[in-house]
């Protein structure tokens, strides 16, 4: 049996809130991604704000979406 | 347990006690999470890049766990209110997400004085003892009205009634004899989060809520910070009069759904 694999994750930065639940993340490697907040972070009442850090997982079916798995401190 | 999703076969596996994984080609393509509130109830977590995904993550957790179940949404988040719509869950309850300045110039609370015989302690200039007495007083009351369910999670006692209380993340207003009324803030480095604003029932209806406030977004604005947050129950009147009245405004809001 062969071990499961993680999507691509990466760090990035928020650079935009929208609207719809949505954040303009821009990645470690210059590409900007759209992403939603994961459901743990919902869960626990986490604050995304402009300029936090966080780590971004990224769609493989999308390159261009991501979803937000974790705030960093700042 | 495989789903045939399209050409593709998920297969749903549960890793861990609270755990669960959509695995395609090997791949994790969607996560479902279950944890437990202080107060007992089970709150769960979806996501997935797909909405059968999800709905194959759903019916795996709900299949292997109890009633009620809860989970919160960004209302905002259309498409995922729809799945877990489709998964059976319901609103339950709304909380609003205000944004609130602290800038004494536009709330207009740099003339909110406390009434006579109260004073206001900053964040951090409680006592622990008279706090948990007053913290003892006010979920009485709550329990007795309320109840715990519709209040912060981070407020929520224990299971087995234990809570940590830590004075530097309380502004308190204090009478001679007792304190009379707390408003709990998380200091957060950019946006301070206001999590409960509280006033022992024989008190109220005196401005010591709004002195409260006042007290909390002052020492925020002699920071340099400009805002703070603070979620308030839809159901809540005076605390919405309260936020709205010193210039808050909605940025957005969590839905609580339940599936019964």
């Amino acid at each position: 049996m062969t071990k499961a694999t993680r999507g691509i994750q990466l760090e990035g930065t928020v650079v935009e809130c929208l609207r719809n639940a949505t954040f303009r993340v821009e990645l470690s490697n210059g590409h900007k991604v759209l992403a939603h907040i994961s459901g743990k972070i919902r869960k626990n009442y986490i604050k995304i704000l402009p300029y936090d850090r966080v780590l971004v997982e990224i769609s493989p079916y999308d390159l261009t979406r991501g979803r937000i798995l974790f705030r960093y401190r700042t | 347990m495989f789903s045939s999703m399209g050409e593709h076969a998920v297969a749903i596996t549960r890793v861990a006690e609270r755990q669960w994984h959509a695995l395609e080609d090997d791949q994790v393509v969607g996560r479902g999470h279950v944890s437990h509130r202080p107060d007992g109830r089970l709150f769960l977590s979806i996501d997935a890049w797909h909405g059968a995904v999800f709905g194959h993550l759903a019916e795996a957790m709900l299949a292997n766990l109890p009633r009620p179940l809860y989970t919160v949404v960004d209302e905002a988040d259309l498409d995922l209110i729809l799945q877990w719509e489709k998964a059976g869950f319901a609103p339950r309850r709304r909380e609003w997400e205000y944004v609130v300045p602290t800038d004494p110039r536009i709330t207009g609370l740099g003339s909110a004085l406390p009434p006579p015989g109260v004073t206001i302690l900053a964040v951090g200039g409680a006592e622990v003892g008279p706090l948990r007495v007053l913290d003892q007083v006010i979920r009485d009351e709550v329990e007795a009205t309320t109840g715990w369910q519709d209040m912060p999670a981070e407020v929520l006692p224990g299971p087995d009634g234990t809570r940590l209380l830590d004075p530097a993340k309380y502004a308190v207003a204090a009478c001679p004899d007792q304190y009379v009324g707390l408003v709990r803030v998380v200091p957060l480095p950019r946006q301070p989060r206001i999590g409960l604003i509280a006033v022992r029932s024989e008190a109220r209806r005196r401005g010591i809520a709004r002195a409260l406030l006042a007290g909390v977004l002052g020492w925020a604005h002699r920071r340099g910070i400009e805002t703070a947050s603070a979620d308030v129950n839809q159901s809540n009147g005076a605390a919405i009069a309260l936020f709205e009245g010193v210039g808050a405004r909605r940025a957005s809001s969590n839905l609580e759904l339940v599936l019964r």
